[in-house]
């Protein structure tokens, strides 16, 4: 195979960039819910996409199944790009490399029978619904896939991957009355189906949230000082700042990039962030991207001053900046785009107990549901969240939406404590392409008068 | 493909094979600029098997695949598989139905598409110089199949196409965009109804206005009623019916919300995306079928699967979300029964109100509960039955099933959202709405 991707490579004559992506894809899905096999699915894919760059035209991508039809894609493609109309837009070449890039996990859920996976589940799901009284409906999600990927571009690489993703989540939906609540919590990563075992705590837990929540109060809305544990503030500098770092928001946008422009004050001294797709086997991490860039750490924040973005080659060119190795797809059907890897606050110096200590009425946001942006403005719900009076932590209090804008609200962070952790569960949509690993990092942060949707107090 | 459903009944298995054919073109332009072209076509197939004792088992594959190892790949699932109370059904021998295919989609030539988007760039360039453009035109052909053990075989095709505008426009700190698409299965897009829209909602985001936290009646547009739309939605599905974790499992018949609400679901609709002759199990679609009458719930979305858990018959709703997925109970093409006078109307006799078009963080609350909580992405505040200008950073929050109680009047004209929902102008009130000022 990689003789042919070499010599495909090699065809553009009239200065195209050229890249060649085949996959193949084996994943085991099992939901478990209550005491059936409500899904259980083993699914193969085979398929590739070519994508070229005419240096006069724009760009042209085709997916297709199968491997057996590249050659004539690569013909017609080089054909069909030179009749697109005229664009304007390039591509920062690179180094060509050739690499072999394999994983070994501990213990190789392929190996694994698919009867140890379902008895492993039912158990937790026993677990689950055990927890609680309340509990109605207990699901156990299961996921593992192997991904293989050989990459080629007229640059000269020609790089093959494995990548393995396996994850397991816990839903449980509590019920009393017409009151239904759903606590959901679970575990993913680059790993083996080690990552999977040892879970039972975890199962009991979920289980017990979710009837925590049915006698939890409803959050009053308005404005408040919040505090965000190190899950739902990685979330939040995911929607809050991440989405606008990526440079595909900007690269044609001149009056953004003057609003957006490098060394500006955008948020408060104690916020440092940065995306680091380098980093060792997280989620996000690779050590090339989808366009064979090499990966790198990013400083996007630097104690409150702006200081980098997020690039694929192509916001690169269009900003006379430099490729960071953020072009990611989530797969062979979608050309690769401007994503985050592992984003994440810096962590600062204070205890975490230090927080509390001068809100006088606010709210302790735990965990997440999920998050949603629109270039400034953006939302982010924790799962659950704690009443904050005269600086102590209080009753459990839920239905929290945080909403924010992103000029305002980095502002507000005037606390960063010292208690950083990664959460690997995360996952992002943007355009069409749903579902790409995006961990998130951050240790706990405060945040003075966010607003918070829900009925005012009486 | 038939070699697969044969042998599985050669090994004693009912079985059925879902096949599904996708081929689409689209282009794009990024600010105004033609950015490129993307091709796809792809084929997936799911194969579900049910053992003689009840088993099942599920295998999806893209082919080529050698019949044979699928088959060996569903049993190997069905060992642990669920036991399940329903059978593969037949399918009709006869098949009346009419294909939505368009032929001027099918021959759609990319400079064709490139026309269509200058048109759009050209136009928001000289009514609105300083807004960017992004558009993104695509169109496409798909097909369905379905094979059993009963050696019968059914398939359908439609033609879709799907043009979207995004204009976004920065003035000093403040970033505005505006989205606007139209969906449907046939060429017959109305392009300038489209870039109407997209103008009117940028002139009445010109001016940003304040606005108090409060309740107020607010006029959802058709976009903006799915906010309400959804936590139904789920609440009708036969799966959580199944699961107990819907609040409307007992509520049947019952009357829940205002009777001005009607929904009905239309699955053989011309041209809209959704319509189908049968749904992914092979199960005929009636013409229509009602969901909610004058504010009584009279029907749920039942797949084979959970309407033999619950005693009841399937409604020809289960559907795939891919090849990959097996069937669960969803929706073809819906309809929200419409009001009398026209949304101009309505805004012109709300005395202090907001109209919400679109919002952020759908799907972050309880959606099982009803509850919601969005930022207002796009909004506006009305004051002595006039549109004063744009909110910003404000939340309205609610729970839909109380909100569709308290709806007060539904415009005369409707919108087609994603081309599978017709949905009109809904003015409820009281909502909450909080704001950051």
């Amino acid at each position: 195979m990689r003789e042919i991707l070499r010599d495909l490579v090699r065809r553009p004559q009239n200065g195209e960039y050229l890249e060649i992506r085949l996959e193949h894809i084996v994943t085991t899905s099992i939901r478990i819910h209550n005491t059936t096999v409500e899904r259980l699915k083993v699914t193969e894919e085979r398929g590739g996409s070519l994508r070229i760059l005419h240096p006069k035209t724009g760009w042209w991508f085709v997916s297709f199944q199968g491997w057996d039809s590249l050659k004539e894609h690569v013909a017609s493609g080089l054909r069909s790009v030179a009749l697109l109309p005229q664009s304007r837009t390039g591509v920062i070449r690179g180094e060509g490399t050739e690499e072999e890039i394999r994983f070994s996990p501990r213990e190789d859920f392929r190996e694994k029978p698919l009867g140890e996976k379902v008895q492993l589940l039912f158990a937790y799901a026993r677990m689950l619904r055990e927890a609680s009284p309340f509990v109605v409906s207990a699901v156990v999600e299961y996921r593992d896939e192997w991904r293989t990927v050989y990459f080629a571009n007229s640059d000269g690489s020609v790089i093959f991957w494995e990548k393995p993703d396996i994850s397991l989540s816990f839903v449980a939906t509590a019920r009393k009355g017409d009151q239904i609540e759903v606590y959901r919590d679970g575990v993913a990563g680059k790993a083996g189906f080690e990552l999977v075992r040892g879970l039972e705590e975890l199962a009991h837990r979920v289980g017990k949230q979710a009837e925590a929540l049915l006698f939890a109060r409803p959050f009053p809305g308005g404005v408040y000082d919040v505090i965000l544990d190190p899950v739902l503030a990685g979330v939040f500098i995911h929607e809050a700042f991440g989405h606008l770092s990526e440079a595909d928001f900007l690269s044609r946008n001149e009056r953004l990039q003057k609003l957006m422009v490098l060394g500006k004050p955008i948020a408060s001294p104690v916020l440092s962030v940065f995306d680091d797709g380098s980093l060792e086997d997280l989620r996000g991490s690779s050590p090339y991207d989808d366009e064979g860039t090499r990966t790198q750490r990013t400083y996007l924040i630097r104690k409150g001053y702006l200081s980098g973005r997020l690039h694929s080659r192509e916001t690169a060119f269009l900003l006379g900046e430099s490729p960071t190795g953020n072009a990611r797809t989530i797969s062979y059907r979608f050309p690769p785009i401007v994503r985050m890897t592992n984003t994440g606050i810096e962590p600062g110096t204070v205890p975490p107990e230090d927080l509390f200590a001068d809100i006088e009425r606010g709210v302790y946001a735990v965990e997440y549901v999920g998050g949603n942006t629109a270039l400034e403005l953006f939302t982010f719900s924790p799962a659950y969240g704690y009443l904050i009076e005269g600086g102590k932590v209080g009753e459990m209090v839920k239905d929290i939406v945080l909403s924010g804008n992103l000029f305002q609200t980095l502002g507000k962070i005037d606390a960063v404590a010292n208690d950083f952790r990664w959460t690997e569960v995360g996952w992002c949509g943007k355009g069409e392409q749903m579902g790409l690993p995006t961990p998130t990092g951050s240790p706990h942060v405060r945040l003075r008068e966010v607003l918070v949707g829900g009925q005012c107090h009486a | 493909m038939r070699e697969v459903v044969s042998i599985a009944r050669a090994r004693g298995l009912q079985a059925d094979l879902f096949v599904r054919r996708v081929w689409e073109k689209s282009i794009e332009y990024e600010a105004g600029v033609f950015r490129g072209y993307v091709a796809r076509e792809h084929t997936g197939c799911g194969l579900r098997v049910i053992r003689p004792d009840k088993r099942l088992g599920f295998y999806a594959f893209t082919p080529p695949c050698a019949p044979s190892e699928a088959v060996e790949q569903a049993l190997e699932v069905s060992a642990f598989g669920d036991v399940v109370d329903f059978t593969i059904p037949s399918y009709p021998s006869t098949t009346e139905w009419r294909d939505f295919v368009d032929p001027r989609l099918e021959e759609l030539s990319v400079r064709e598409m490139v026309e269509v988007g200058e048109h759009l760039v050209g136009q928001l360039k000289t009514t609105h110089p300083e807004v960017l453009t992004n558009v993104r035109i695509v169109a496409g052909r798909e097909e369905r199949e379905l094979f059993n053990h009963h050696e019968e075989e059914i398939r359908f095709a439609r033609t879709f196409f799907d043009i979207s505008v995004e204009a976004t426009r920065v003035k000093d700190d403040d970033i505005l965009t505006v989205y606007v698409e139209r969906s449907w299965g046939n060429r017959d897009l109305d392009v300038d109804d489209l870039l109407k829209e997209v103008e009117l909602k940028l002139d009445l985001s010109e001016r940003v206005v304040p606005i108090q936290s409060g309740q107020y009646p607010v006029l959802f547009t058709p976009s903006g009623c799915m906010v309400l739309l959804h936590p139904l939605l789920y609440g009708l599905s036969g799966r959580n019916i199944a699961f107990g974790k819907s609040p409307l499992q007992d509520k049947f018949g019952k009357v829940l919300f205002s009777s001005l609400f009607s929904l009905v679901e239309v699955p053989q609709e011309p041209w809209a995306l959704g319509s189908c002759p049968f749904d992914d199990e092979g199960i005929l679609t009636p013409e229509e079928r009602v969901l909610v009458e004058s504010g009584k719930v009279e029907d749920g979305f039942w797949d084979l699967w959970s309407a033999a858990r619950t005693g009841r018959r399937t409604t020809a709703s289960g559907f795939r979300r891919s090849p990959w997925d097996m069937p669960e109970p969803g929706f073809s093409v819906l309809k929200i029964k419409n009001g009398l006078r026209d949304r101009e109307t309505l805004v012109e006799e709300l005395e202090e109100g907001l109209v919400v078009d679109s919002l952020l963080g759908l799907g972050q609350s309880n959606i099982a509960s009803g509850f919601f909580s969005c930022g207002v992405q796009l909004g506006f505040y009305v004051k002595g039955g006039e549109i004063q200008g744009r909110v910003k950073n404000v939340m309205i929050s609610g729970n839909a099933y109380e909100a569709l109680k308290n709806i007060k009047e539904l415009s005369r004209d409707c919108r087609w959202v994603q081309g599978s929902i017709l949905a009109p102008y809904m003015l409820v009130e009281p909502i909450q709405v909080n704001a950051a000022s």
